[in-house]
């Protein structure tokens, strides 16, 4: 498992070194009163990186397979749907507003890690989600997405 | 004595009710930090940054970075306190810099003296704050004012010195640690060129012009890369709690705490100053020095109070001296003290040698606030003691999901974006795989919040020499700078080669 993310992380490093070399020969070299323009400094470094993934990628050939040390196996299916719950609660922030966002997104996440205790989690992503938008747009005079439109 | 002058404006700035209060709520978080498994003082600054800066939209820009920075300076030494607790009473480490006080803590608080180690730990903590901070008043001016003369030839090299440092110790493999830090100056280049207002890398998308957000990636690669380790190794068993019991060291604890104090402060603020070195190699090379020295050290490792005084000293001075380069010079030595920097350039304080003389007010303020704040500590943290004991049981269940909403409402609060947002969960998620497959974060940070400047300095360097990259070696300082960080990355790889264990810094 280590070896192969090794392999592959030097693979994607080694295309995103070559992206940045690619990308930075179309950055146009005029830069007035410098023969220095602001293609260099990203092309040597996408330069660096290339030759650090091939460095990598030996390294990782070389090395024996490690074994992952399987104390506990990982729990990639709660990861992912926290994860998950993260990225929904990211993308429709604006949408659906702070305090009914947060709210959904907390009270999944307890009830994902464990199970039961439901009036404690209502309470709990409840006071949160209420709380800092109050404090935040109230008190503080901050910014951040209310009620949706339909709501008001 | 112009310092002295200096100092005491700072503190009078220090003082009024706001800062205060400020520093208070810097500790007292600062300490919930260390003692909380599971957020570091890395990810603490950086979840805060946000909120410190809605908290002082109201005061005008230099008072507002200021009150941010006094808060966040006390996040962060306030954590070095914390750590220790988790470390004595649960045998777990509550960040990495503690990981030597759980030999003798745990020890102590199984035979019931507990409470003495917690207060010996915070009396240690507290005279190597001091030391430290005297340092700092002594070292910060002189040195500034040898710095101010650098030009961009000289500065391009020293940056490379600080990158050099913190790469060659950063993490197991210093491949990774080096293409940690590329990467991180590579996305210091996406948007809008500062020198010649070109685009770069933006594709037209508008999001893009002004560069990835600092801020963003920092919390998404600790704070919510920490929640995601945590779920994902099913982390979540709280141990039994040592119980504190008395409180006050008896004398003997204090004569024998005595000299570990003293030796753990100078030597963790020495290790402190040097970029790279951290709390981590603090704490651990004064835990060796104390049981080298010692007249018997078999008793390391069954609950010697030297065990806990001299490591607990350490790293907190290791603290206080990462704050020298990072106030006089504008490098950053590690992680953490990289997130202060980026905070104080969101509010357009460029840490550096010019500092001293443009923004006296926010650094003076600091360090009168810097005693201050750890007199704070250690007034709080003899009765709190328990307090803070009872923090470590706020069950994980609630945490990390707040953890991960806090972070989500720091970053929207400051940047406004759906974009921010996405790329916070995306570079959560890269943090946790990269971290596991030891892949240094710190450095990427370093990187990121480096590279404008060690572009800029670059350019300006060039342009002075007509293009000719002979300049970083004709003049003398910045050669030295230049061969110091080869050094810096050779030595470690030829101790490898001759079979020597290289110790590195986890922390960052």
């Amino acid at each position: 498992m280590m070896r192969g993310f090794d392999s592959y992380a030097s693979i994607v490093f080694f295309l995103i070194g070559i992206a940045f070399v690619w990308e930075s020969r179309k950055i146009s070299e005029s830069s007035y009163g410098s023969n220095v323009g602001p293609d260099i400094f990203p092309m040597g470094l996408g330069a660096i990186l290339v030759l650090l993934s091939i460095r990598l990628f030996y390294e990782a050939m070389k090395a024996p397979k490690g074994d992952s040390d399987g104390k506990t196996t990982p729990d990639y299916k709660r990861f992912l749907m926290i994860a998950g719950a993260g990225a929904l609660y990211a993308y429709y922030l604006e949408d659906i507003g702070y305090v009914i966002g947060t709210f959904l997104f907390l009270l999944f996440c307890f009830q994902t890690i464990q199970r039961g205790k439901l009036v404690t989690s209502l309470v709990v992503s409840a006071s949160f989600s209420y709380g800092v938008y109050y404090l935040f747009v109230q008190i503080l005079e901050g910014t951040l997405p209310g009620f949706p439109s339909w709501l008001q | 004595m112009e310092v002295i002058q200096f100092l005491a404006d700072g503190f009078a700035s220090a003082l009024r009710w706001h800062n205060l209060l400020f520093a208070l709520v810097g500790v007292l978080i600062g300490t919930a930090v260390g003692v909380l498994p599971g957020i570091g003082p890395m990810s603490g600054v950086a979840l805060l940054i946000p909120v410190t800066s809605t908290m002082t939209g109201g005061l005008g820009p230099e008072e507002a970075a200021t009150s941010a920075i006094i808060l966040l300076a006390g996040v962060y030494y306030g954590a070095m306190y914390g750590g220790s607790t988790t470390s004595i009473l649960l045998n777990t480490p509550g960040e990495s810099s503690s990981v030597v006080t759980t030999l003798d803590g745990y020890q102590m608080a199984k035979q019931g003296r507990a409470g003495a180690a917690l207060s010996i730990s915070a009396i240690g903590s507290f005279v190597a704050g001091i030391i430290a901070l005297i340092a700092l008043v002594l070292v910060a001016e002189p040195l500034s004012n040898v710095a101010v003369k650098f030009g961009p030839a000289e500065y391009f090299s020293l940056m490379l010195l600080g990158l050099a440092a913190v790469s060659g110790l950063a993490g197991k493999s210093m491949t990774k640690a080096l293409m940690m830090t590329v990467f991180g100056l590579l996305l210091a280049t996406i948007g809008m060129d500062n020198v010649s207002g070109v685009a770069r890398f933006t594709y037209g998308l508008a999001v893009l012009y002004s560069g990835l957000e600092f801020l963003t990636i920092a919390v998404g690669l600790f704070a919510l890369g920490e929640v995601f380790k945590t779920i994902i190794g099913r982390e979540y068993a709280v141990g039994t709690i040592a119980r504190v019991g008395r409180i006050l060291p008896t004398r003997q604890d204090l004569k024998d705490s005595a000299g570990p104090i003293a030796r753990g402060s100078l030597l963790g603020f020495f290790i402190g100053v040097l970029p790279g070195a951290g709390a981590t190699l603090a704490s651990f090379f004064s835990y060796i020095m104390e049981k080298k020295i010692s007249k018997n050290p078999q008793k390391f490792g069954t609950g010697a109070i030297e065990g806990v005084a001299a490591p607990e000293s350490a790293n907190n001075a290791a603290s206080g001296g990462a704050m020298i380069p990072l106030l006089t010079l504008g490098i950053p030595g590690s992680g953490t003290t990289a997130i202060l920097m980026g905070a104080l350039i969101m509010y357009n304080v460029q840490p550096g040698p010019l500092l001293f003389d443009e923004h006296p007010e926010v650094v003076w303020g600091l360090i009168a606030s810097m005693f201050i704040g750890n007199l704070m500590l250690l007034v709080l943290n003899m009765p709190l003691v328990k307090l803070f004991a009872k923090i470590i049981e706020t069950p994980p269940k609630y945490l990390l999901p707040i953890i991960v909403a806090i972070s989500v409402f720091g970053v929207y609060a400051v940047q406004y974006s759906t974009f921010d947002l996405m790329l916070l969960i995306a570079c959560g998620i890269a943090g946790y795989f990269l971290a596991k497959n030891d892949f240094p974060l710190a450095p990427l940070v370093l990187g990121l919040v480096l590279g404008p400047m060690i572009e800029n300095n670059m350019r300006r360097a060039l342009t002075g020499s007509d293009g000719d990259f002979s300049i970083f070696v004709a003049k003398p300082i910045s050669a030295v700078f230049l061969i110091a960080a080869a050094l810096w990355l050779v030595v470690p790889l030829l101790l490898k080669l001759r079979g020597k264990k290289v110790l590195i810094n986890e922390e960052g």
